[in-house]
């Protein structure tokens, strides 16, 4: 993430051109998803002041076109694709993540890394549960720095389903994309996650496997 | 009440049980093919170990960042939204 989110004196500017009744609603909208925002962007970013500047962006833009939301029970899918587009569009600029738009069209969904796969010893019963014990293992950061690696649609895809916990319909109603390219993006996103944490397992010894085959 | 019987439901194999993983624990499966996993899993207990491990996985990732925000954030958007 650059530095180049709008500021919080873009959001201070937004709401100043309000109406006092927007002003009202606006409050009224985004206060009590505060906490589900700023999660979101922690879980997209990480870093928490970059988080903070993201969700004053969300702010300021949903305070710009608050005159086109027309349903108001659905301002946090609103907020949430604001968001959600904010942070890609940034991702595209910093332009590292030139592959993203080639990998979605590609079909071969079932032939990915399985972390689960790699670890666990079927023939080997007595060892109790390698798979298991690896993820005892792993610490938040762990997770958290797997899932920052991941190309910005994936890691929008996989928060969106596992950090908050939204069905593959809402998400795809958030990205504006079909149900079947969300089904795919997750798995994509989870294979990519799970080998950066075979990856990083097998960089602590916690894994005394060869190289994966994919 | 419309019940699936058991001895209608199809024998799937693991690379499709596999395949029906992700939406297994997702919750995004009804119908015939959750039965379908539903059977396989109960006699195959090295797909039962797969999703066992993929609901594992997901559920360390639903903890992230649960309540691990600072209150700058609701402390600086409060300050901003109230003044006016
Ligand atoms: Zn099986």
């Amino acid at each position: 993430m650059g530095t180049i989110i709008p500021s919080w004196r873009q959001l201070d500017e937004g709401y100043m051109r309000l109406t006092q009744q927007q002003r009202e609603e606006i409050k009224r909208l985004v206060l009590p998803l505060l906490d589900d925002l700023e999660r979101f962007a922690l879980s997209l970013c990480h870093r928490e002041d970059l988080a903070e500047e993201l969700v004053a962006a969300t702010i300021a833009s949903a305070c710009e076109s608050f005159g086109r939301l027309r349903d108001t029970t659905k301002a946090k899918q609103w907020l949430f694709r604001i968001l959600s587009n904010k942070f890609l569009s940034d991702c595209r600029r910093q332009s590292r993540h030139k592959e993203i738009a080639l990998t979605d069209s590609l079909e071969d969904d079932n032939n990915q890394f399985s972390l689960f796969a790699a670890v666990s010893q079927p023939f080997l019963l007595w060892w109790g549960n390698p798979e298991r014990e690896l993820i005892s293992h792993l610490l938040d950061e762990d997770i958290q720095n797997a899932l920052d690696s991941l190309p910005g649609d994936f890691r929008v895809a996989v928060a969106l389903c596992d950090v908050e916990g939204l069905t593959y319909e809402q998400i795809a109603s958030i990205l504006k994309i079909p149900l079947g390219t969300v089904r795919s993006r997750i798995a994509r996103g989870r294979s990519l996650l799970q080998k950066k944490l075979w990856h990083h397992a097998r960089d602590m010894g916690l894994v005394k496997t060869k190289e994966p085959h994919q | 009440m419309k019940t699936i019987n058991k001895k209608t439901v199809k024998t799937i194999s693991c690379d499709q049980a596999i395949k029906l993983v992700f939406s297994y624990i997702d919750d995004e499966i009804r119908g015939t093919h959750r039965a379908e996993l539903e059977h396989h899993l109960e006699t195959c207990r090295h797909c039962f170990d797969r999703v066992a491990f993929e609901k594992l996985l997901k559920s360390r990732l639903r903890r992230l960042n649960v309540g691990g925000s600072s209150k700058r954030l609701r402390q600086r958007i409060d300050t901003l939204l109230e003044q006016f």
